[in-house]
């Protein structure tokens, strides 16, 4: 497989956020993976304490000006996540913007990461780069309910409302958006959370269809760090191998994040012991122990087509 | 995966289990009760090894965690993008602050990017001794250029062998090769007079084993007095990776060298020491980063047979002849007959050789020098 993909993220000494959520799975799977660092912190910012310097965005200019004077600038993929800095943000756009022109055929996988449950976690501003800039360049977006509400200015309360954004959403740019979690109710209860998936395909005859999904997957009681990055990285793979195929994708890529987090949850209850709540140290996700169902996933969810 | 297990046992009455081994979670009570029954039965020890081997290999998940500071490149295989995919495919959690981020290696026409000061390094290690996660089994340095960073990553290697003393430095102290510097002199004392004396492990070429020696190798007995100051100034374990040796397999091979103080004492009360020999086919190319893959996997292959330097010498240059091969038959696809490759078509294969490198196949023979 001869597939390269840029990843611009952030970069942890210690545990699995930003490219070392993304990088060891996708390298696993046989891409090629180039990494920018957005940052260099000691750990991410869920832990007790935090350190380390940041990227700014003339910096990321210079990494990627060696990497055009080279002339090895053509990448098949881009991946970006979690970004704090609008100008930061707007050079990486620049980037794929120039990277499109030397491969029409780029896909950019963005994850819009803005906030959760109803608040913004990063600063405001950055909600009009990805809104008038970062959509509209992106082939495959991995928002969550928050996000794509945020995005398209309409609430979601129904399935209806929810596939209703994803297709404003792909009038915005995107073939491929996965709403990566909702507060949805599930048919099989309050322990599982919804998920939904939309692929606009142009048929041979020129027009236009879109495949919708939809994803039950049950809620873990734990808060996890780097399973979003994970995700848009999986995502990015599995549909790489199943370009026409949103469902096979998507549940190739949920079943990942099964796997992964169940073994993550077991070893961290096992380190804090019994009663007590893990650390974020006990829940780093436990990647490199994952590799084999990161290679070759057991399908655990399904994923009904609408 | 699954495993079926027979025993025969003195009854003539066969056990027949078949149970599924997953990475982490024991699925199968019942199949380990008859797998130690099964292992405890006299006429099946020739199947005893075979099943203690598929026993021990997934009862014991690797707790390891290196921390690796070396370079980051966006794109190929160099610092610490050689060193943590291998190690990481191996089971290793790797730790990784990255002394600097730089577009690509500096043998590319042009390199563009931004170095870690000594502070800025020390600030990273705050934050991880602040969450009291400064734990770690190795540290793993390679290419540095600043003396003061370097004076910072022993002063972390002296706390974090505080915190753990069973701690392994494992050092390739990266000066030149070839009779000449490619760092700035003034590294050479910082190396010679307190990084060595805190390593572990150490991977010198034989320019760099004479520097820190102050002794010319132009014999194998030069080269193994050249490896016993090494140990007196303190790793036990030292392979000199590359030397000018004559093989005796003749001039397309290069001749390396191991020697590795052992925890077993000799009569007279001193540690004793296995040495061992390789000869290396010689590739027609430059490689950037196999030093750094080199230093990566001993310290995975010794990890794995701390006492038994010539498997892990021979297992560590066998995976690095599966990359290098694997390398340049790319390369030369790329770069098209009768022309020399360029070095981002002769950047490492690292992501195409995960099978050589979970598994390596031994293709080469360390000998034991006896002396």
């Amino acid at each position: 497989m001869e597939c390269r993909v840029l990843s611009v993220q952030s970069h942890v000494v210690r545990g699995y956020v930003g490219n070392k959520s993304a990088t060891f799975p996708l390298q696993v799977l046989g891409f090629e993976v180039d990494s920018i660092n957005s940052v260099q912190f000691s750990n991410h910012t869920g832990y007790a304490h935090w350190k380390g310097q940041v990227l700014t965005a003339d910096e990321l200019n210079v990494l990627y000006e060696g990497i055009k004077l080279n002339n090895v600038n053509h990448y098949d993929y881009v991946l970006t996540g979690y970004t704090r800095d609008t100008s930061f943000l707007e050079t990486v756009v620049d980037i794929v913007q120039e990277l499109k022109r030397l491969n029409p055929k780029l896909v950019y996988v963005c994850d819009p990461v803005m906030g959760d449950q109803g608040s913004m976690y990063v600063p405001e501003n950055i909600l009009p780069v990805y809104r008038d800039k970062v959509v509209a360049v992106a082939d495959i977006l991995t928002p969550n309910q928050f996000e794509a509400e945020l995005l398209t200015g309409r609430k979601i309360s129904t399935e209806k409302d929810a596939l209703e954004v994803m297709d404003l959403l792909h009038q915005m740019g995107p073939d491929m958006v996965v709403l990566t979690s909702t507060d949805l109710i599930s048919p099989h209860g309050d322990q599982f959370l919804v998920a939904l998936g939309s692929q606009k395909m142009v048929r041979a005859d020129g027009t236009t269809s879109t495949q919708k999904i939809r994803m039950e997957m049950p809620k873990v009681d734990a808060v996890f760090v780097g399973t979003g990055d994970l995700f848009a990285a999986m995502l990015l793979a599995w549909t790489h191998h199943h370009p026409k195929d949103l469902k096979a994708a998507c549940e190739k890529t949920v079943s990942v994040l099964h796997h992964v987090i169940k073994r993550t949850i077991t070893y961290a209850n096992k380190m804090a012991g019994p009663g007590k709540r893990p650390s974020p140290a006990q829940l780093e996700l436990r990647m490199v122990q994952s590799k084999k169902d990161i290679e070759y996933p057991a399908i655990v969810v399904e994923a009904i087509v609408l | 995966m699954s495993v079926s297990v027979w025993v025969l046992c003195p009854s003539v009455l066969w056990l027949d289990s078949d149970f599924t081994l997953t990475e982490n979670t024991l699925d199968c009570g019942l199949g380990i009760a008859a797998l130690r029954a099964a292992l405890n039965t006299k006429p099946a020890f020739v199947l005893r090894g075979l099943c203690s081997v598929f026993y021990s290999n997934f009862m014991h998940e690797m707790e390891c965690r290196v921390l690796s500071i070396q370079s980051h490149v966006v794109r190929g295989y160099v610092g610490n993008k050689s060193a943590s995919f291998p190690l990481q495919v191996l089971g290793f959690e790797v730790d990784s602050i990255n002394s600097v981020q730089f577009s690509n290696h500096t043998g590319y026409s042009h390199w563009k990017g931004q170095v870690l000061t000594a502070d800025e390094l020390h600030v990273l290690y705050e934050g991880i001794k602040l969450n009291n996660v400064h734990h770690y089994d190795y540290v793993l340095t390679g290419y540095t250029r600043d003396t003061s960073f370097l004076e910072m990553v022993v002063d972390i290697v002296q706390e974090l062998k505080r915190a753990n003393p069973n701690l392994v430095y494992v050092c390739d102290p990266v000066l030149g090769d070839h009779g000449s510097m490619y760092v700035p002199e003034n590294l050479h004392p910082v190396y010679k007079n307190k990084v060595v004396p805190v390593a572990d492990i150490i991977t010198p070429n034989q320019f760099e084993a004479e520097l820190l020696t102050g002794k010319n190798i132009s014999t194998e007995k030069d080269a193994v007095e050249v490896m016993d100051l090494l140990h007196k100034m303190g790793p036990d374990t030292v392979v000199i990776t590359s030397s000018d040796l004559p093989s005796r397999l003749g001039d397309r091979f290069l001749v390396s060298l191991g020697s590795q103080r052992t925890c077993k004492l000799m009569p007279d009360g001193t540690k004793s020491t296995q040495r061992v020999r390789m000869e290396i086919p010689k590739v027609d190319a430059v490689f950037v980063g196999t030093g750094d893959l080199f230093a990566a996997m001993l310290l995975a292959w010794t990890h794995h047979y701390p006492n038994d330097l010539k498997t892990a010498c021979e297992k560590t240059f066998s995976v690095m002849h599966h990359v290098i091969k694997r390398t340049i038959s790319y390369a030369h696809e790329l770069a098209g007959p009768g022309r020399k490759p360029s070095p981002p078509q002769l950047e490492l294969r690292m992501v195409q050789s995960k099978a050589d490198i979970e598994d390596p196949a031994i293709v080469m023979e360390a000998t034991v020098l006896t002396l």
